[in-house]
């Protein structure tokens, strides 16, 4: 096996960063909050053996998992409905524009008082945040199917149900992933903000108990599951769209996206 | 004209259906009324905290933060992604930062960033550029690469040197991915703002929230969330109206 030099390239900066940060770290030649990679792995590996980790992972992962779905559930059913129905398009419209443009996060003080610290005030927070990106994504996503492709499969008999399933959905779907990965990367983002600000569980909690407790190796462990834990997932919604979309993607620009 | 009326209604008639009912669950006592104050009770608040100057200001705090940040990373995001579509090396050395790090959720990173420029602006400034620069570069890097080599050749046939074509045709070929990558980060400068004055800060809308959060005063907390969305919504339109300025040749619909 022979290393392109472009393969070198690709990995010089972040190998010779992680090489310093080690190096100047342990000589005690970088500031102690930047802690260095040997001991985060070992505050990662301390955190693993009494199975703190696990269960903030856990905590963590049950938050966006159960809120991100019910968001892009309800997102693309009230999306898909605006985009078919005048009705409904015309009740959610004036809502989504107004919102649209608000952090979601700025509600949180009130989700925190109607739900509490736990879990649920997070999964509503979730939900909330990531309904927005998908909704509006698959209501532009319906709008724009060309009307060519319904009208031919109505030509050649097919019932709305067929249409709605084989035509409106296939067509929809390179947007609706679009909107679907936004809703993500927000989640990831409102979770990490609801449980700095007030939680009692999860990878927030690790982080901000590190900086209570001075412990930078253990604040960067929480720091390094978070970030991992964020791109694994968009990392597996993309597999999932390549599988989906297998051909839609071919020549164009979504193709070619990060 | 009644025909006119009855589409605006049709369209329109959400929110202030939905704004009349909550004031009635309010105003009938069906809903606890610390938690959710009445629409009325808010817009006083609001109305009175603009009149006092204190949603303003920390409005104005919030906004120059955000655009402080976003205009550094237009800065240098802009002439970097160039220098990504045009140099190998450069492309090589940094791909993988921008490519692979591009889903991390950055957020996390933020307690660093408060030990490195303290709680204060210096921190939410640098913040929101790592956030902003992110979308400005992706962007603009597709849309350096997108450029038709066939308007380059033209223009090296008809003689113009490198500068020319730089200023002549690439950068206006590049524009409007330019200003996707714009109009993408500038919403992304707010929220950022917003949640680090939350975490952390003693002036700004996000501190204004949590202050009156925890002074169990929630219409103030909603005056702020609509302030936020009125800067959100200038912002966005002194976006466009630029776009529109810069590209000229190109109506599109937003």
């Amino acid at each position: 096996m022979t290393l392109r030099a472009s393969t070198l390239q690709n990995w010089f900066i972040p190998v010779s960063l992680i090489v310093a940060w080690q190096v100047l770290g342990q000589a005690g030649l970088a500031p102690r909050y930047l802690s260095w990679p040997g001991a985060i792995l070992a505050a990662l590996w301390e955190l693993a053996v009494t199975g703190e980790l696990f269960i903030a992972l856990a905590a963590s992962l049950y938050r966006v998992a159960v809120g991100f779905t019910i968001g892009t559930a309800s997102g693309i059913l009230v999306g898909l409905a605006a985009g078919i129905i005048p009705g409904v398009r015309h009740f959610f419209d004036p809502l989504v524009s107004f919102l649209y443009a608000i952090p979601k996060v700025a509600f949180l003080p009130i989700f925190l008082l109607l739900f509490g610290l736990g879990h649920a005030s997070k999964i509503s927070i979730i939900a909330f945040s990531g309904f927005f990106p998908v909704f509006v994504a698959s209501r532009h996503a319906v709008m724009t199917v060309n009307p060519l492709y319904v009208w031919t499969a109505r030509n050649m008999g097919a019932s709305p149900r067929t249409v709605f399933f084989r035509v409106i959905v296939p067509a929809a779907a390179p947007h609706l992933f679009a909107g679907i990965r936004i809703g993500l990367a927000h989640a990831f983002v409102v979770l990490f903000a609801a449980e700095l600000i007030g939680s009692k569980a999860g990878l927030g909690t690790i982080i901000s108990y590190g900086e209570e407790w001075v412990r930078f190796d253990l604040m960067f462990a929480g720091i390094v599951c978070f970030a991992v834990l964020g791109f694994v997932s968009d990392r597996i919604l993309m597999a999932i769209r390549q599988r989906v979309l297998r051909g839609h993607l071919v020549g164009t620009e979504e193709g070619a996206l990060p | 004209m009644i025909v006119q009326a009855r589409d605006i209604l049709l369209r329109w008639y959400s929110i202030p259906f939905l704004l009349l009912t909550w004031q009635i669950a309010v105003g009938s006592g069906l809903v606890e009324s610390r938690l959710l104050p009445s629409p009325l009770r808010v817009w006083t608040v609001f109305i009175a905290e603009v009149a006092n100057g204190a949603l303003p200001y920390h409005a104005m705090v919030t906004v120059s933060r955000a655009l402080a940040g976003f205009a550094i990373a237009a800065v240098i995001g802009i002439p970097f992604a160039a220098l990504m579509a045009q140099w190998a090396l450069w492309r090589n050395l940094f791909e993988p930062i921008f490519f692979l790090g591009y889903p991390i959720p950055k957020i996390a990173l933020y307690p660093i960033f408060t030990y490195i420029f303290g709680i204060g602006a210096p921190s939410k400034i640098a913040f929101t550029f790592l956030e902003c620069l992110y979308p400005i570069v992706v962007t603009c890097y597709f849309g350096f690469r997108g450029i038709q080599t066939r308007l380059v050749w033209t223009a090296q046939n008809m003689g113009a040197g490198r500068a020319t074509i730089l200023r002549r045709v690439v950068l206006p070929a590049a524009l409007p991915s330019i200003f996707a990558g714009l109009r993408v980060a500038l919403p992304v400068s707010i929220i950022v703002v917003v949640i680090t004055e939350m975490i952390g800060d003693s002036i700004g809308l996000g501190f204004y929230i949590n202050i009156w959060s925890t002074r169990f005063t929630f219409a103030n907390v909603y005056a702020a969330i609509i302030m936020i969305g009125i800067c959100g919504l200038i912002l966005d339109q002194a976006m466009l109206f630029i776009r529109r300025r810069a590209i000229y040749w190109q109506k599109e619909a937003a």
